[in-house]
């Protein structure tokens, strides 16, 4: 056990390295404005003093790494700063909006994980039949479409036309779970269409890959009968490349929820970083997309040790 | 039941019956499959749900028609070697070729082609379709239709320029580092992976919050545009020239003035916005065309041929361009329609988000944007141009598809 608990913690090590050189980015970058902060806030007509003021209030008169290490040290305990727009914490604003961002992203992985990894097997199992090349076109189709095309249909047969489903995921205190689901249901399902092909194709890509071993034809060869050559030679090895399929899209779903909450107007963190975007909110841009870049991470993380656990050769790097 | 039902029924059955006695089998999973989802359906959907799926089966096969009859068209007109490869290709790769060309066409004939221009005020907003405006109007009163055809140059060329730019600075890069190695591989991997770890859309939100606004004017893009162009100019002398000084000199001088001329053409074709937007997206999507051509060119260097070209004492761009490109011309191609899929969703994503491409420029996402509101009334029409990007994002990756599977002999 000892081995594996040092690569995972020399993953882990790599990640967070990773991440500190993505804060110097993005700290930096904002930096890159000619001027400062306060002069893009004020605009073109601020008078010296005023921009002194703002400047000393914001902390801008200390020079740049020291700032750095200030947001850093915040960012570490979740403290942001305050927005330049609103001057509200940006933790206050970001955080409840990031646990519904998150409980989108759950309610879509709950559905599609199951769904598409279950295709995904029954195709690879049909390939070459017609239905695989039906799943085929219509993975790819749901694939190529921009995550509002299948939003607005969605809305547009099933909330508009049929009335079955809210179109404007709005979320009020003390719903109850089930009213939560429902309406919640529409921005879910879109996730689900996009990265439920995304998973279907990269699962059946990797059962096709584990089938057309010589160890499955030897056993085929021997008179295993078929599901017995599935369950017990190929799954067990088929649970890395699994892993690392779902851990990967579910990366995927981090940045397609940003277009889906906007579709949608869900309170999520994504619609929070576009609006900050538009109005230049620096501090808010900051905070949404470290923390975007640290679920990417962590989740691309879970990938690789996922593989590491299921899959023994990759224990004993050559 | 209506007559429509018994034709749709008796049609279904009698052509999963046909399909089975002359033992087609894949045919007769098809006919009969839809047979026993159309009981399901009509059960729940009634006429109307039947209807639809009667619709896109004629749809389909029109489609299909066109791919065949398209296909067969280009293999009667291109060259003997080519019209073999053709041959081979699934309908699904023709229907892909016939889209893009569509595409081309409206994009290059676009004035020849819209009935009014593209920030033409002609109606009342949100005016019904007549026989002058066939899609009706928009929130402002132009013409839905026109902004369509003119969208098709605009945000097309917009993704284009961006595939073009990215791969430029990717694929020398890659090259590059396949074939010198070492310290400089390995500093060029490790950038790759740190902005491969940030996700596209946000790092493109992160730096669009930065050169948005005021920052978006004639001087800061033409900076911008000549630094990248400097950049890719720096790492074509390097492989040119090597270690002379003289070809470092010359090389440095005229990659200046190609520089200069490539940063003011850029600005005659797109505003500064749409040059920030650009160049933002080839260098969000720079590393993974970076990843690629390092993969493949690394399989290539390891060739004897290669070894063999060294030994005669040929310089390193000769080795680029005359053994390792032609050698990885198939993957490279491939790339470069996955690439330019990406970045044309990554572009309508960020436009529909309000953030890409500004108005009055006809834009799909933008103006998927800008009509959203008439969805809730039941209509179609913002749904055009979202369809649009979803139909050429398809066409570009069915002929991708049929070509990776060409080159790659992908053949289980």
């Amino acid at each position: 056990m000892g081995d594996i608990l040092g690569l995972v913690a020399k993953r882990l090590g790599l990640g967070l390295i990773i991440l500190l050189i993505i804060s110097v980015i993005i700290f930096f970058m904002v930096e890159l404005l000619p001027g400062d902060i306060a002069t893009a806030v004020l605009g073109q007509g601020a008078t010296p003093e005023n921009l002194a003021a703002l400047r000393k209030e914001m902390g801008l008169d200390q020079p740049a790494i020291v700032r750095y290490f200030q947001w850093l040290s915040g960012a570490v305990v979740f403290d942001f700063g305050n927005s330049i727009v609103t001057g509200a914490s940006v933790t206050e604003t970001i955080g409840e909006r990031f646990a519904n961002t998150l409980f989108l992203a759950t309610y879509a992985a709950a559905i599609a994980v199951p769904v598409s990894i279950v295709l995904g097997v029954i195709v690879a199992l049909l390939r070459n039949s017609i239905f695989d090349r039906v799943a085929n076109v219509a993975t790819l189709t749901s694939i190529s479409s921009p995550e509002f095309f299948l939003g607005y249909i969605l809305i547009l047969y099933l909330a508009v036309k049929t009335g079955m489903f809210p179109a404007i995921a709005s979320l009020r205190e003390g719903m109850d779970f089930g009213d939560l689901l429902h309406r919640t249901f529409l921005p879910a399902l879109t996730l689900v269409l996009v990265v439920t092909a995304h998973m279907m194709r990269m699962t059946r890509a990797s059962i096709i890959n584990l089938l057309s071993s010589p160890y499955i034809e030897m056993a085929r060869l021997k008179g295993t009968p078929p599901w017995k050559v599935i369950v017990k030679h190929a799954l067990p090895n088929a649970w890395a490349p699994i892993i690392n399929v779902v851990a990967l899209n579910l990366a995927y779903l981090i940045t397609g929820v940003v277009l889906v909450e906007v579709v949608f107007v869900y309170p999520g963190i994504g619609q929070a970083l576009v609006d900050a975007v538009s109005k230049r909110d620096f501090p808010v841009v900051q905070a949404a997309c470290l923390i975007f870049a640290a679920t990417f991470i962590l989740l691309n993380l879970a990938a690789d040790v996922g593989a590491i656990l299921t899959n023994p050769r990759l224990r004993h790097p050559k | 039941m209506s007559v429509f039902v018994i034709i749709y029924y008796t049609l279904l059955l009698g052509g999963s019956c046909l399909a089975a006695y002359f033992n087609k089998r894949s045919a007769f999973l098809l006919l009969f499959s839809l047979t026993l989802v159309s009981f399901v359906l009509g059960i729940i959907g009634g006429v109307p749900a039947l209807k639809f799926v009667a619709v896109s089966a004629g749809l389909l096969a029109m489609a299909a028609m066109v791919s065949y009859g398209f296909r067969e068209f280009l293999v009667a007109i291109t060259s003997v070697n080519m019209a073999k490869e053709l041959r081979t290709a699934p309908l699904t790769a023709g229907f892909g070729m016939f889209v893009i060309f569509t595409y081309a066409v409206a994009g290059i004939f676009a004035p020849v082609i819209a009935p009014f221009g593209e920030a033409e005020v002609i109606a009342s907003a949100f005016a019904p379709a007549d026989e002058t405006m066939l899609l009706g109007a928009d929130q402002l009163g132009r013409d839905m239709f026109s902004r369509i055809v003119y969208g098709a140059r605009n945000t097309v060329a917009l993704a284009l320029a961006g595939t073009l730019l990215a791969f430029f600075l990717g694929a020398l890069a890659g090259l590059l580092a396949a074939t010198t190695g070492g310290y400089f591989d390995q500093f060029l991997g490790r950038m790759s992976d740190v902005i491969m770890s940030i996700p596209s859309l946000i790092f493109a939100l992160l730096m669009l919050s930065i050169f948005g606004g005021d920052l978006a004017n004639n001087t800061t893009s033409f900076w911008l545009l000549a630094g990248f162009a400097a950049v890719v100019g720096v790492l074509m002398v390097a492989a040119v020239s090597e270690s002379s000084i003289i070809g470092w000199l010359i090389g440095l001088a005229v990659m200046a003035g190609v520089a200069t001329v490539f940063a003011g053409f850029m600005l005659t074709i797109f505003n500064p916005s749409e040059v920030i937007l650009v160049l933002v997206v080839a260098v969000i999507y720079s590393p993974r065309v970076f990843r690629l051509t390092r993969a493949v060119a690394g399989n290539v260097v390891v060739m004897d041929y290669i070894e063999a070209a060294k030994l005669r004492g040929e310089r390193k761009w000769y080795l680029i361009r005359r053994e390792i490109l032609p050698n990885s011309t198939a993957p490279l191609v491939a790339e470069f329609g996955l690439e330019f899929c990406f970045v044309f969703l990554l572009i309508a994503g960020l436009s529909f988000l309000g953030l890409g491409i500004q108005p009055p420029t006809a834009d799909w996402g933008s103006m998927v944007r800008e009509n959203a509101t008439l969805i809730s009334f039941g209509e179609l029409t913002p749904l055009i141009p979202a369809a649009a990007i979803a139909l050429l994002t398809v066409a570009v990756n069915f002929v991708v598809d049929w070509m990776l599977y060409r080159s790659s002999g992908l053949k289980v």
